[in-house]
């Protein structure tokens, strides 16, 4: 005998229920937002930049790393690159939930991932481990999250603007503390050490001998590779 | 300090609002006709790490002595602590106190 799982649902009360789940983390997401405000004012962006960013990328790594890269003229190609290769992640996690999601007319689907973002999806896809099937928890979360981190960008573009000296009060390395500790305080693992290691020595070749940006795209394929190559049972026995 | 004109500020966050969203939706068109084999989520998986490791370490290399030990406090309690916040306040109480000392 079978046990009867239940159907793919999605309503206000599941909605309601991610959202409730989600505030203790959506508090964390009000401080990344405020530095990523303070981080782009610093920058040179202007407000509005930095809203639109917030309100539609929806991204604190990309746009940390886009913030980056915004100096006049823009370099739309190492940005829209960049932006890529960041965001292949989203694109296996919308994957992992597929089997959740094709329940739904393809048009539903397509409108559940529009807030995606790791921290619902992560939520998520643990209660869908657990047998929960109203995807509302997904929607909830990324409601949660979108409204803190729109919210937070807001509160530090207004208190960001005061600051003459940014450096002195260690502004200018927010951006690179968020983007070290998404790397390493993720999950790190022994076996990435190798892919790490040569994506760090060969974007900095890159950085010194190849056109300015480029040394994001080097970096990024090479650690791809060198992950790939690296033989299955060796990244077993080094990940223990 | 720099402004570019409206315009290209409108394109550079159109493209990544359109790359953002249009990776969501690609995982899902992708699962929906064939399941990604474990070789092509490995690269994936380690790519989109090792973007961030190539942003970071110029950076790094080429900063003063404040970025650097920032770097490190921040990237230490990132693993000893698991605590993101609690990173990035380290970073920068590292990177103001050593200007304030040495600046």
């Amino acid at each position: 005998m079978k046990i009867k799982e239940n159907p793919t649902r999605l309503d206000i009360a599941g909605t309601w229920q991610g959202i409730r789940m989600m505030l203790p983390l959506a508090v964390f997401t009000i401080a990344f937002g405020l530095a990523f405000g303070v981080a782009a004012v610093h920058q040179g962006l202007a407000g509005w930049e930095a809203m639109l960013m917030s309100l539609f990328v929806f991204a604190a790594p990309s746009q940390f790393a886009a913030l980056e890269m915004w100096h006049s003229p823009l370099p739309l190609l190492a940005l829209a690159a960049v932006t890529l290769a960041i965001h292949t992640r989203h694109m296996l996690m919308s994957a992992a939930l597929y089997p959740w999601l094709k329940a739904l007319p393809q048009r539903q689907q397509f409108a559940m991932v529009i807030l995606l973002t790791d921290s619902n999806w992560a939520m998520a896809l643990g209660e869908y481990q657990r047998g929960e099937r109203n995807l509302g928890i997904l929607l909830g979360g990324g409601i949660a999250l979108w409204g803190a981190w729109v919210g937070g960008t807001a509160i530090g573009l207004a208190f960001g603007g005061g600051i003459t000296e940014p450096e002195r009060f260690g502004l200018d390395v927010i951006m690179l503390c968020f983007l070290l500790m998404i790397v390493v305080g993720g999950n790190p693992r022994a076996a990435m050490a190798l892919p790490w290691l040569a994506a760090a020595a060969s974007a900095l070749m890159a950085y010194w001998w190849l056109p300015p940006y480029l040394h994001v795209m080097v970096g990024a394929i090479t650690g791809g590779v060198v992950a790939v190559l690296l033989p299955g049972r060796w990244l077993r026995e080094s990940a223990s | 300090m720099s402004s570019s004109p409206v315009w290209q500020s409108l394109i550079a966050i159109m493209l990544m609002v359109v790359i953002a969203y249009g990776s969501r939706v690609l995982g899902l068109l992708i699962m929906s006709r064939v399941p990604l084999g474990p070789r092509v989520r490995r690269f994936v998986d380690a790519m989109s790490s090792s973007v961030l490791i190539a942003v970071i370490t110029p950076i790094i290399v080429h900063g003063d002595g404040g970025v650097r030990l920032a770097a490190i406090a921040a990237g230490t309690v990132a693993v000893v602590m698991r605590n993101p916040l609690v990173s990035i306040a380290m970073g920068m109480l590292c990177a103001a106190g050593w200007r304030w000392w040495f600046g």
